[in-house]
């Protein structure tokens, strides 16, 4: 069953630049489906939207056009009883974690906050809550009556992750979850991650850009490119097999921890282009070592492959794939 | 090259920071040598002390702490440590050494324009006569790291630039004085990996031109494969393994090593569950009297309440755990 759905989700920000006003096209036209209990990954560079999307699936911000759809119903059309039925099913957990609990309240007060928000609880079954979410992410019930001050980074996160999970949610946002975390604490709040995932079958829209975690945990993946969605597919095949040449170039960059490894292709000459004056034709035509003359011109649609999987590059619709890999 | 004398050559450093709870040793009796066209990995966690012994060598440490160091800085054989504070401004940084930060946007001010910036070093170190010519060698720096019509950019102020230009930028203004040790503290954890990438082999092409020796502060051991000769791994003040780059990836000899190498997902490798280091590093307020990765050693003995000496493992390969004493 499809958890949640982005047709054609676009967003536009209208901003004032040095030489009047522009718009930053942050997401192009975006369809992505999120199956249920799985986990979909959003992988790109800095500025290239997916931190927008996420947002657009919160509902922290409203789409220009297209729509986010939860089982089938658009959040646009659903009425205010519908749009809190989501609110409580949707929860996040951000990158940093000093920044993303309040510094002046209880860990106790922290995690009520979200069940306050949507139910009447009395005290003694609150309790009862807060121990029970703070017992599954591994912090011992003393927890409760402390500051975040008082925790270190990967406690902090295993806060948030509790925050989020009060609610028993059906999704969660996770936005760079583990990027502000120590090395060797990482793989505790991953597994921990993985863990509840299993036993709520929960839903992930996981925001990243190490793509040896995302290749880790997730069963589908979408690279975006200033905006579009570049390729899409299930993980194995986007990272097995890469269509588009950026996903390559992501790839190639990526560092082995592998004193032997040599990287095979060049590295991308430039820096990605700018979402305020995007380049003509393909996006990443500027940056794509196997650039035609078609490039410069049409944006190329996206093409349904074989295996499950979607990539948006005239090489596909010649059939140069494999004679450019 | 290990015939020739190091480049830098640090003994038993130790740095005290005085702060309201009490005296953290950050750094705690570290050695390493650099030698010239080396690269050093020093690897290690936040507050392992990798960025407080770089700033050691600098002495560059927060005056409001009260730092005091101990031990020894050799650089070409001078000692740093006592050198006054004139001695170090004029002839050590910037000249001699020279240092890349993590965050571009924060190491370049905002207010100036780029070309007065990185003219700047110039005219400190008085190599040139005038502004004019300052302006020039500058722009000469900026061709070096790669960066297109050198002479406009000049003008340009940090924000016109994009990360990864920035720091090129950074790099440009380190590299002014032509240093023979580069220290770069987390040069590319600000930035996406195809930069990443791109400032990686720059490192690497000046190192091959200029034969500069760097020290690669960073926790991520997946970029020091690529770049490193050598490895230092920290953990809480202490160096606790060198070697040549291949040994630590192949045989890892500490437990935390090889729990790092462990620890984090590789490409092209599909792993059930990750191995997990149980815990968190000690506080350096209250350190433990022996090995400092003991409480989350999944290894651990008796002999582990007294701290182990280095235990030479394989050619230049030094480990300091107990586990190592019976292979000497």
């Amino acid at each position: 069953m499809t958890a949640l759905e982005l047709r054609g989700l676009t967003k536009h920000f209208d901003v004032r630049t040095g030489r009047g006003r522009g718009i930053v096209r942050a997401v192009n036209d975006v369809n992505l489906v999120v199956p249920e209990g799985q986990t979909v990954a959003l992988v790109g560079e800095s500025g290239c939207g997916k931190t927008t999307i996420a947002k657009l699936a919160l509902m922290l911000e409203q789409p220009s056009s297209g729509a986010v759809l939860f089982e089938g119903k658009s959040l646009s059309c659903m009425n205010r009883r519908e749009i809190k039925r989501y609110r409580r099913s949707v929860q996040a957990v951000f990158q940093d974690p000093y920044a993303s609990l309040n510094p002046r309240l209880r860990v106790r007060s922290i995690i009520s906050e979200p069940i306050l928000a949507h139910e009447r609880s009395d005290r003694a079954s609150l309790r009862k809550r807060i121990l029970e979410v703070l017992d599954i992410v591994g912090l011992a019930a003393i927890a409760a009556d402390l500051y975040p001050h008082e925790f270190s980074g990967g406690q902090r996160q295993r806060i948030a992750i509790a925050r989020a999970i009060a609610l028993r949610p059906k999704i969660i946002v996770l936005d760079e979850p583990i990027s502000a975390l120590d090395v060797s604490i990482r793989a505790q709040i991953l597994n921990l991650l993985m863990d509840i995932q299993k036993q709520f079958g929960l839903t992930y829209l996981l925001i990243a850009h190490d793509l040896a975690l995302v290749e880790h945990v997730s069963t589908n993946v979408a690279v975006i490119y200033l905006g579009s969605i570049v390729e899409s597919g299930p993980s194995a095949e986007v990272f097995g097999s890469p269509m588009h040449p950026y996903t390559r170039t992501l790839l190639n960059a990526v560092p082995r921890p592998d004193p032997d490894f040599v990287p095979t292709a060049a590295e991308a000459a430039e820096d990605a282009g700018s979402a305020l004056e995007p380049p003509s034709g393909c996006k990443f035509h500027p940056r794509c070592p196997y650039v035609m003359p078609i490039c410069r011109n049409v944006d190329p649609a996206p093409t349904d492959l074989p295996d499950g999987r979607r990539a948006a590059c005239h090489l596909l619709t010649k059939g140069l794939a494999n004679g450019a890999s | 090259m290990t015939e020739q004398a190091p480049l830098l050559s640090v003994k038993n450093l130790t740095t005290h920071l005085h702060l309201r709870r009490g005296v953290v040793r950050a750094v705690d009796g570290v050695s390493f040598e650099v030698h010239e066209g080396e690269t050093l990995g020093l690897v290690g966690e936040s507050g392992s002390g990798k960025t407080m012994t770089c700033l050691s060598i600098l002495q560059l440490l927060p005056r409001h702490g009260g730092g005091k160091l101990d031990g020894s800085i050799k650089l070409d054989g001078t000692e740093l440590l006592s050198m006054s504070e004139n001695e170090m401004a004029r002839n050590v940084r910037g000249q001699k050494v020279a240092m890349i930060s993590q965050d571009p946007m924060t190491s370049l001010n905002p207010v100036f324009s780029v070309g007065d910036q990185l003219s700047g070093p110039f005219l400190y170190h008085k190599l040139v006569r005038s502004v004019r010519e300052a302006w020039k060698r500058a722009a000469d720096g900026l061709r070096n790291v790669r960066i297109h019509s050198p002479e406009q950019r000049l003008t340009n102020y940090p924000h016109q630039f994009s990360g990864g230009m920035r720091q090129r930028v950074a790099t440009a203004m380190a590299l002014a004085c032509s240093p023979r040790l580069l220290i770069a503290d987390e040069p590319t954890t600000a930035l996406d990996v195809t930069v990443q990438v791109q400032i990686m082999s720059l490192l690497k092409n000046i190192q091959r031109d200029t034969g500069v020796g760097i020290i690669l502060i960073t926790h991520d051991l997946s970029i020091v494969a690529g770049l490193c000769h050598r490895v230092a791994v920290m953990y809480a003040g202490r160096i606790i393994e060198t070697g040549k780059v291949r040994d630590i990836y192949r045989t890892p000899g500490h437990p935390y090593t090889q729990a790092l190498l462990e620890a984090i997902p590789h490409l092209g490798e599909k792993r059930e569950q990750l191995t997990a280091i149980p815990g968190q590093p000690p506080s350096l307020l209250d350190p433990p009297k022996g090995c400092r990765f003991a409480a989350r050693c999944p290894k651990r003995m008796s002999v582990c309440d007294d701290y182990p000496p280095g235990f030479e493992v394989g050619d230049g390969h030094v480990v300091h755990c107990w586990l190592k004493a019976d292979q000497r």
